[in-house]
């Protein structure tokens, strides 16, 4: 699966982070390529979101190196702005902007950070709301859609910047069960479009179908990595068969 | 850390809900609190009542009080928004300065904050009148300004910090995630959120400085105490001005706190 010719799009070696006294990554080390979907699952409190919120460093790491799209994150003078212009990420709690409409959502760091017009920002804009299914919504408030909507809306944003990676923090975590379902289908659309991604999820429905690799995180540690298949079928330590039996 | 991170967020889900009290202003008439309501009809038409009362049945010297205050009213508006804006301004880059992680920011802005809060206002208009006087000559109206904007900016900061940090962190999260800088996030996404936070406190603040303007007729300007004190002094009716001049403030106080109040209902109801 992995062949090294490819390029690497993250690159982290030996990542510590404390909370406090918590060490909430443990020497992590992992290598993302171009174009791979990797799924990352865990129990709550195992550092998964850590280690994803550190790849765009919202978490400063104290140990390790980090690199990303050939930029060291890691290293305080790196242009960290920069960085996060080509890496898109997406909350659990959405994080919409609700000052702003729908569109205005989309076209805000288009025009801030990217410098586009605002019709070009807006015909990128539209075309992502239909991609995502709520171009009807462009005008209105997002505080108005409902959480699918608003997550949808979230991913569109993050799109717009035309990233090369894509992050997601638990997605559909904060959902309703009858619309996780539409998110998912926008992440599958993103995946088989070769987007880059790295999913913290325990949807293992989307993991199974897109992901290349699944990665189950124990006490801020990478405690074993694999197929979908071997998570469902085989995992060898016990703490992955006992997770594996409570998220299935 | 999705313990950690939820443990955040609900601190986040409840810094929302929180509506920044500042009681220093005069008391704002809500229809919940029914008791106040109802004072605050009987107050403000009762000092209309009672001024066209006067004015009507004792013409001498009440009437001529009338006609010689109002001027006065003008200077008090003048030194009140003059002062608000100033502090508004100071109050920005206050609130700004105290959740700065630069220590140095950080620290002159917090140091600002606890001096000015602990002098009274009286003596730092004093200070800067006179004391500063001598290095820094300023007339009266500059220097009341000066000294009410950077006492209020003291103030106004607070409310600045409250207001941005009642703005949930992920929005923060969300506009630096697409590559803003921490001043673009600022400016695009959290102030203008945070403006509706502040609004009805700053509002608050308005009458505050407005009452405490009065402190500044000791610096010789001419407004609305000022000129009572004037008019009293020359015609001895201390007792018939000092009554109009504290039915005008009255007046003037409960018709912006109702403002602030009807502005306070139309944020809550969007």
């Amino acid at each position: 699966m992995q062949n090294d010719s490819r390029r690497k799009m993250v690159e982290m070696k030996g990542v510590v982070k404390f909370f406090g006294k918590l060490k909430a990554l443990d020497n992590v080390s992992l290598d993302v390529y171009d174009g791979e979907k990797v799924v990352i699952i865990g129990p709550s409190g195992s550092g998964k979101s850590t280690l994803l919120r550190s790849v765009n460093r919202l978490e400063e790491i104290n140990a390790g190196t980090i690199v990303v799209d050939g930029y060291e994150i890691s290293d305080p003078k790196t242009n960290i702005n920069k960085v996060r212009e080509e890496v898109g990420m997406v909350f659990q709690q959405f994080n919409v902007f609700p000052h702003k409409t729908v569109l205005e959502n989309l076209t805000l760091a288009q025009k801030v950070v990217r410098k586009r017009s605002k019709s070009d920002a807006e015909k990128i804009a539209k075309d992502l709301l239909a991609k995502v299914g709520i171009l009807e919504k462009a005008r209105e408030y997002p505080t108005r859609l409902s959480g699918g909507q608003q997550q949808r809306v979230a991913i569109a944003r993050a799109l717009a910047m035309q990233p090369k990676l894509m992050l997601f923090d638990e997605p559909t975590s904060a959902l309703d069960p009858e619309m996780i379902g539409e998110v998912l289908d926008v992440m599958v659309k993103l995946a088989k479009e070769g987007m880059t991604m790295i999913v913290v999820t325990h949807e293992m429905g989307f993991a199974r179908e897109v992901s290349d690799r699944v990665i189950f995180m124990d006490e801020g540690k990478i405690l074993e990595e694999g197929s979908p298949e071997h998570f469902f079928k085989n995992p060898a330590h016990d703490r992955t068969k006992q997770f594996m039996r409570q998220i299935l | 850390m999705a313990a950690l991170a939820d443990e955040k967020k609900s601190q986040q889900e409840e810094a929302r809900h929180v509506t920044i009290d500042v009681g220093d202003g005069a008391a704002i008439p809500s229809k919940k609190d029914a008791g106040l309501f109802t004072a605050w009809r009987v107050a403000f038409f009762g000092a209309i009542a009672t001024i066209v009362y006067l004015a009507v049945s004792k013409p001498d010297p009440y009437l001529d009080i009338i006609k010689f205050v109002p001027d006065g009213i003008l200077v008090t508006f003048e030194v009140t928004v003059l002062s608000i804006l100033l502090a508004l301004v100071i109050g920005l880059f206050t609130g700004l300065g105290r959740i700065s992680k630069n220590p140095l920011i950080n620290g002159i802005a917090s140091l600002y904050v606890e001096v000015i809060r602990g002098i009274p206002l009286l003596v730092q208009l004093f200070y800067i009148y006179f004391a500063l006087g001598r290095i820094v000559q300023m007339p009266p109206l500059p220097s009341a300004v000066f000294a009410m904007g950077i006492c209020y900016g003291a103030y106004m900061g607070e409310i600045f910090r409250a207001g941005i940090q009642s703005i949930p962190m992920g929005q923060t999260e969300a506009a630096r995630s697409l590559g803003m800088s921490n001043s673009q996030s600022m400016y695009h996404v959290i102030l203008p959120q945070a403006f509706k936070t502040i609004l009805p406190p700053v509002g608050n603040e308005f009458v505050a400085l407005l009452k405490d303007s009065s402190l500044v007729s000791i610096l010789a300007v001419a407004d609305l105490l000022r000129r009572g004190r004037e008019f009293a002094a020359e015609s001895f009716t201390y007792f018939e001005t000092y009554t109009i001049v504290a039915l005008v403030y009255l007046i003037i106080t409960l018709f912006l706190s109702k403002l602030i109040s009807i502005m306070e209902e139309r944020i809550g109801a969007e």
